[in-house]
């Protein structure tokens, strides 16, 4: 058997890419020499199950994520990354809570479910990467803001607010941080990164300094916390903050963001 | 002997290496150039190092890459804050002033550079798709550099800017507007005390020309990325024949403002820029070249 380093799921001999998360299995990894990885790029047209449901990805600069879904299988998602679905595919609304707050900070607090059988695609509007995580049961995954493409529906989709009012007024994330929880069944996560998308492992209290626009995902047990550098920018001389990442745990960039104190 | 140049950063290189440490450049690949001469600038192969001093940097990604560096303790890099993806604790980050800041807010552009100075490690990245180039500078060499595309230099490169070249006013006596289709400002960035190393983001794709002496191009102002300091630039303003689909508008409306480039020198082009935007008659300009169809 050949297991993924990406997602660490059983391959059968000879495939090449992983039939979970469609990482292309007889690449090397790209890791840099501080230890960032590469997500890894999946190949025009790569297919990978979750639950009893196939996924193609589509397309290099902006891949679409084309979802076959199997009749007692479900998705969800914000409602304008859809790209085109079947006529047949049912889709329906959830509510997540948060109303008027969620509303007031930029967030949808409903979200569409789609399902099945038939077809439905998706796609963000910026060129990037998917990055396909398969949620084994039991985990939590924090995801920044508008970076969540979709999500099957044994994910359960919560938010978190961000606390403080340092990291409320200089963490740049807004107001909130999406969180994806499996409980007893494993689930598929797909997010779109802008640009290309690194990954890093920090061991237990390691620290990185991360530009908070360019944070896209961490494991919830990686903490966050706005941390004030030792300068000053713009024209008015504010001080200049950066996300404080602190292990362990897993922490994703994007490489194309808009700066939080862009001026 | 080394006797092998690099067709891109035109410096002394290793010929048995994959990319070329100074620029990145793969050097085993076929040059690609177009029917007219310009000449594809390859992409810095992901995960590529580049040396520069006792230091190196890796580029990684292919769609908006990141330049990750990892700076000797007395190494040191500067650069805008804007463009910081991550860093070490351990690095240390302090200000850089620039001089004539009230001109450089009004044309947008940093106020204050960043310094980063090793030991430790540090990521830059643009947020436009396109290609991060290497421009190694031998000691004494200096180019030109639209605004806006710098992403950083090694602190032995000197860094000015100068009023733009290319403008044109619109308006009548109450109401003129002044339009710099280039830029208000150009970036002129010269190496001393030694070789140094400086990196542009291009958005979208990059292709390099050298033109001989007297030769001259038209090129679309802000898809200019760089030139060599001994090629100069004028206004050049193309109006098409009316054709009569036209008659509320005026001519200017389907006018062209081009950058004439005169050689001897090596120019580049980005493909993703902005053409100037319709406005009112052109009233006034830095020196230019009209052609009526």
């Amino acid at each position: 058997m050949i297991q993924c380093r990406w997602c660490q799921a059983q391959n059968q001999p000879g495939t090449t890419s992983c039939q979970t998360c469609g990482a292309p299995l007889d690449e090397k990894d790209k890791v840099s020499d501080s230890g960032w990885r590469e997500a890894p790029r999946l190949r025009d047209m790569t297919e990978f199950q979750f639950s009893g449901s196939t996924c193609q990805v589509e397309g290099e600069l902006v891949p679409v994520a084309e979802v076959a879904l199997h009749p007692r299988d479900g998705v969800y998602f914000e409602h304008h990354v859809l790209l085109w679905k079947d006529e047949s595919v049912p889709l329906s609304s959830l509510n997540t809570g948060g109303g008027m707050k969620r509303t007031i900070g930029g967030m949808p607090h409903i979200v569409t479910v789609a399902n099945g059988p038939g077809r439905i695609a998706f796609s963000r509007d910026a060129p990037g990467e998917l990055v396909v995580l398969p949620l084994h049961p039991g985990m939590e995954l924090d995801v920044r803001e508008h970076a969540f493409l979709v999500a099957s529906h044994s994910v359960q989709y919560s938010f978190i607010r961000i606390k403080g009012l340092v990291n409320l007024l200089h963490g740049g994330n807004g107001m909130y941080v999406d969180r994806f929880v499996t409980a007893g069944a494993p689930g598929m996560l797909l997010l779109h990164g802008n640009g290309n998308v690194l990954q890093r492992t920090l061991q237990p209290n390691e620290k990185i300094l991360v530009e908070p626009g360019g944070f896209l995902y961490k494991d919830s047990s990686v903490r966050m916390e706005a941390a004030q550098m030792p300068l000053k920018t713009g024209h008015l001389r504010h001080g200049m903050y950066l996300a404080e990442m602190t292990g362990p745990g897993r922490v994703g960039i994007q490489s194309m963001y808009v700066h939080h104190h862009a001026d | 002997m080394n006797t092998y140049i690099c067709r891109y950063c035109r410096q002394p290189s290793d010929p048995n290496s994959p990319t070329c440490p100074l620029c990145g450049a793969p050097v085993d690949i076929r040059s690609s150039v177009s029917d007219s001469g310009w000449v594809e600038q390859p992409a810095i192969k992901d995960m590529a190092r580049l040396q520069f001093g006792q230091s190196h940097l890796q580029i990684a990604g292919t769609t908006v890459p990141v330049a990750e560096f990892n700076l000797a303790p007395n190494d040191w890099i500067y650069f805008s804050h804007h463009v910081l993806l991550w860093t070490d604790p351990a690095t240390r980050l302090t200000n850089l002033p620039m001089r004539g800041g009230w001109n450089r807010k009004m044309a947008g552009m940093p106020l204050i550079m960043v310094e980063g100075r090793g030991p430790g490690h540090l990521a830059l990245s643009d947020n436009h798709a396109g290609e991060v180039i290497a421009l190694p500078l031998q000691h004494g060499q200096q180019i030109w550099v639209r605004e806006h595309r710098f992403l950083c230099a090694t602190g032995n490169i000197r860094y000015d800017w100068y009023p733009s070249d290319l403008w044109y006013q619109t308006g009548d006596d109450k109401d003129r507007e002044t339009h710099y289709p280039m830029g208000q400002f150009g970036d002129v960035f010269g190496s001393h005390e030694g070789p140094g190393l400086l990196l542009l983001h291009a958005p979208g794709n990059a292709f390099v020309r050298d033109l001989q002496p007297g030769q001259s191009l038209l090129v679309q102002p802000s898809a200019l990325l760089y030139r060599d300091v001994s090629v100069r630039m004028s206004l050049h303003l193309e109006y098409p024949r009316n054709m009569g689909f036209a008659f509320w508008h005026g001519r200017w409306s389907y006018r062209s403002v081009w950058a004439r480039l005169f050689g001897p020198g090596r120019v580049a082009v980005q493909s993703i820029y902005q053409p100037p935007e319709d406005t009112d008659q052109i009233v006034n300009s830095s020196y230019a070249t009209t052609h009526y169809w």
